[in-house]
């Protein structure tokens, strides 16, 4: 059993996100539910997809269908049920709907395979993950993630996650290696303090400061998209909390601005920071801080060092460099399996 | 006319069901599509069951009704398994699955309900053999697939999968074909109790309904009508929900009010602010509350069935239909006395009508609006700030103004002269005290001249 294995246990839930199409991140969901102990855990499985994605969009391949162990449960949309390969115990449909149909949750009584299409909002995702805590004693939740959905492995929603890269993201070591440390710089951004936990947890949109003296204040911009935000009166300030979403030119704002040198800029988790690693790098140079009020635990990145066009990267060296670049071991599932 | 189509009335009535602590989405749907009750018998018969659900929540320990709360949570929509259960298809995992969920959840709410003296006050058909069909093996859990125990040759293919993963998909499609014979069996013997389900379906979603409507009686302190035989109705101590939530939001108490209206016209006149328009807002709300069946809000009511009721609040504006607030008005009107040639019983509240037009032409509408529906078998009942001659008609005033605080009572008059207290009433609320003694000056002169 690869060491990640045991990782996964320790948490109740766990996603499982792709960077690009064909990174490996359907290899990575099999290997984790053939190697999951079915008889000492209740598993649960499900995928937050885009509606209809039975064909790949882009490669126009077919989704490929998971194979799921005996005991395991799962929750995916009456029209992939019909489509079920194995037999399986129903448990409960809900009420809300997808474009395929109302999400189904079942039991495998046999091994065999399925087509997941899970809860089609993070929201709805969450409440199918507490039903099945609840109701059904599941100790740990597998989400297959979409492509450029990261809602799923919002800490909000799963505990844990594990991030599929590889040369379908880019063909160039270089730049695979710093766009996925990127990824996993913002996925390890640091917890703020308790306090400020406390404070800032309950403001879920809006822009805020804390002021030398300890006092919140909201800022007139609604979110950090806004063209004019004016910093006044946050001389001295200590945090700023964009509740929202983050992007290049508020955070390039903040950088340029004399009052800010030292604030701790806190964001809400991980999938709310949309900057890209220039504007990223810029900001930390510069001495600023980056917090987070939620911090998702990143259990292990994966690769693939084949690209959809027949590209293939050097394994060994790819793992090596990503590993180095991010302080974390890097797995290649499938050069493994062999 | 449903519940849906009224929902959505200047009355308030939205806020009273949307109060309802319904615990399915089915019951809601089943509740907003229940018809508006048009017979005093029918009206009471439910009353009658809503009569026996409130003497129940009080008795049960709350904790029970928590329980039975939590069961009906799982009542699903399945109309659309039962419409193919009644036309013979063949029902797949998902559908059979619906039906033993819900054969399963109606038999454990109706021994709920057996257990504290509510047998058939909501009629449960008995579904142990759907239940019996669908659970082989006895086990009584809403779960579902084609057992192993509906076929010998199923189990033994079902086996060999076990054995052979590599020959899965083969086996997999010969398991398929027997699975759906047994669909096919499950279905035909389930097609006599198509009629059953729905009826279970039903039920429940009335025991839903019915303990929602019991616990908000209590909450908000609605009663029970009686039926009035007379055409009159006679309200003590009526209250608005709404409006008296909001009060007390704020920190204020809601005046309840006493009236009684029947065959003649009731005009009701009363200073600005003197809370005519909650009056008709609340007559309103009361009559549709009763023909729905819910709890009314007062101490005590006493209610004539009517066929239609007709709120006309002279401010709504309809911009879709491009007209101005008047025309509005005046189409609204228009149908109120259409109908009333219908030989239908009628109950027609109008409030403030005419008012955004010149007094002199507005008071000649009011008036001659009173003496066309004076001799119509309908309980009307209209505010009016213009002076005009009653006619027949019953006057109210509000009390009104007195040592600096409003008495929301209604006093019966003999005609229908209107206060005049909007300038005091202004200066109390602060407005520009130059405005009101100007309009002061004005007023004196013109009744020196």
């Amino acid at each position: 059993m690869l060491p990640f294995i045991n990782d996964i246990l320790r948490y109740d839930s766990l996603s499982i996100v792709g960077l690009e199409k064909n990174t490996g991140k359907t290899e990575c969901l099999k290997y984790v539910l053939d190697r999951l102990p079915v008889q000492s855990k209740r598993i649960a499985v499900t995928s937050i997809g885009i509606d209809g994605e039975t064909v790949d969009q882009v490669t126009r391949t077919q989704k490929p269908e998971i194979v799921l162990r005996e005991g395991m449960y799962f929750g995916t949309s009456e029209m992939h049920y019909r489509q079920r390969r194995l037999v399986s115990e129903l448990i409960d449909v809900s009420d809300e709907g997808t474009s395929l149909g109302r999400v189904v949750t079942a039991r495998a009584i046999t091994d065999g395979k399925i087509l997941l299409s899970g809860p089609s909002s993070a929201s709805s995702l969450k409440r199918w993950m507490d039903d099945m805590k609840q109701r059904f004693n599941i100790d740990l939740v597998i989400i297959d993630g979409a492509l450029s959905r990261m809602s799923s492995a919002s800490p909000a929603v799963s505990e844990s996650l594990i991030l599929a890269t590889g040369a379908a993201y880019s063909a160039n070591i270089s730049t695979l290696v710093s766009k996925t440390a990127h990824v996993v710089d913002l996925v390890n951004l640091e917890l703020t303090s308790e306090d400020n936990l406390r404070r800032l947890l309950p403001l879920d949109k809006g822009l805020w400061f804390i002021d030398k003296d300890g006092e919140l204040h909201s800022l007139d911009a609604m979110t950090s998209l806004a063209r004019e935000i004016h910093f006044q009166g946050m001389d001295g300030c200590k945090t700023l909390y964009v509740a929202g979403a983050l992007v290049d030119s508020f955070l390039e704002k903040v950088r340029k601005n004399k009052d800010l040198k030292q604030v701790e800029l806190v964001v809400r988790d991980f999938t709310k920071v949309f900057v890209t690693p220039q504007q990223f790098r810029l900001f930390i140079k510069a001495g600023g801080r980056m917090t987070v009020l939620q911090r998702s635990r990143l259990i292990a990145v994966t690769v693939n060092p084949t690209s959809p066009s027949g590209y293939v990267l050097d394994s060994d060296m790819l793992c090596g460099r990503l590993s180095e670049a991010i302080g974390l071991p890097v797995y290649d599932l499938i050069k493994n399996k062999q | 006319m449903k519940l849906r189509n009224v929902i959505e009335s200047p009355c308030g009535i939205r806020y009273v069901v949307d109060q309802l602590e319904l615990q399915s989405g089915f019951a809601r749907r089943w509740l907003l599509d229940t018809p508006m009750m048009t017979s005093g018998e029918h009206i009471m018969a439910c009353y009658s069951v809503l009569g026996r659900f409130a003497e129940f929540v009080n008795r049960v320990e709350p904790l029970f009704i928590n329980t039975l709360n939590h069961k009906l949570c799982g009542l699903k929509d399945i109309r659309t398994t039962i419409k193919n259960l009644y036309s013979r298809s063949v029902l797949d995992d998902i559908e059979l699955f619906e039906v033993k969920h819900l054969a399963l959840l109606a038999t454990d709410v109706a021994r709920l309900m057996d257990q504290h003296g509510m047998a058939g006050v909501v009629e449960i058909p008995a579904l142990d053999e759907v239940i019996d069909i669908l659970d082989p093996d006895g086990l009584k859990i809403a779960t579902f697939y084609i057992y192993d125990s509906y076929c010998d040759q199923l189990k033994q293919l079902r086996a060999q999968m076990r054995q052979h993963p590599d020959q899965q998909d083969d086996l997999l499609l010969q398991a398929g074909e027997l699975e759906e014979t047994v669909r096919k069996d499950l279905s035909q013997r389930l097609h006599p109790w198509a009629s059953a389900i729905e009826q279970a379906q039903l039920a429940l979603a009335r025991i839903d309904v019915n303990v929602a409507k019991a616990l908000q009686m209590k909450q908000m302190g609605l009663t029970f009508p009686a039926l009035s035989g007379d055409g009159t109705s006679r309200y003590q101590a009526m209250f608005h929900p709404q409006v008296k939530d909001a009060l007390a939001a704020h920190g204020r108490q809601f005046q309840p009010v006493d009236i009684t209206f029947g065959h003649r016209p009731t005009l009701i006149t009363g200073a600005n602010m003197g809370g005519k328009t909650v009056v008709l807002k609340t007559l309103t709300l009361c009559q549709l509350l009763f023909q729905f069946g819910f709890g009314i809000p007062a101490a005590t009511a006493q209610i004539a069935v009517k066929d239609e009721i007709h709120f006309c609040i002279g401010d709504e504006q309809s911009l879709e239909k491009g007209l101005s607030s008047f025309a509005a008005e005046m189409r609204n009107i228009d149908a109120v006395i259409k109908a009333s040639r219908e030989n239908k019983k009628l109950m027609a509240l109008i409030d403030e009508p005419a008012r955004t037009t010149n007094p002199t032409e507005g008071a000649a509408l009011v008036t001659a609006l009173l003496r066309v529906l004076a001799d119509k078998d309908m309980s009307l009942v209209m505010t009016t700030h213009y002076d005009i001659e009653p006619g027949g008609a019953r006057c109210l005033r509000v009390k009104g103004f007195e040592n600096g605080a409003m008495d929301y009572q209604l006093v019966e008059v003999q005609d229908g002269e209107v206060p005049h207290e909007a300038l005091n009433i202004a200066q109390s609320l602060g407005i520009d005290s130059e405005w009101i003694a100007t309009a002061r000056t004005l007023l004196e002169s013109s009744t020196t001249q």
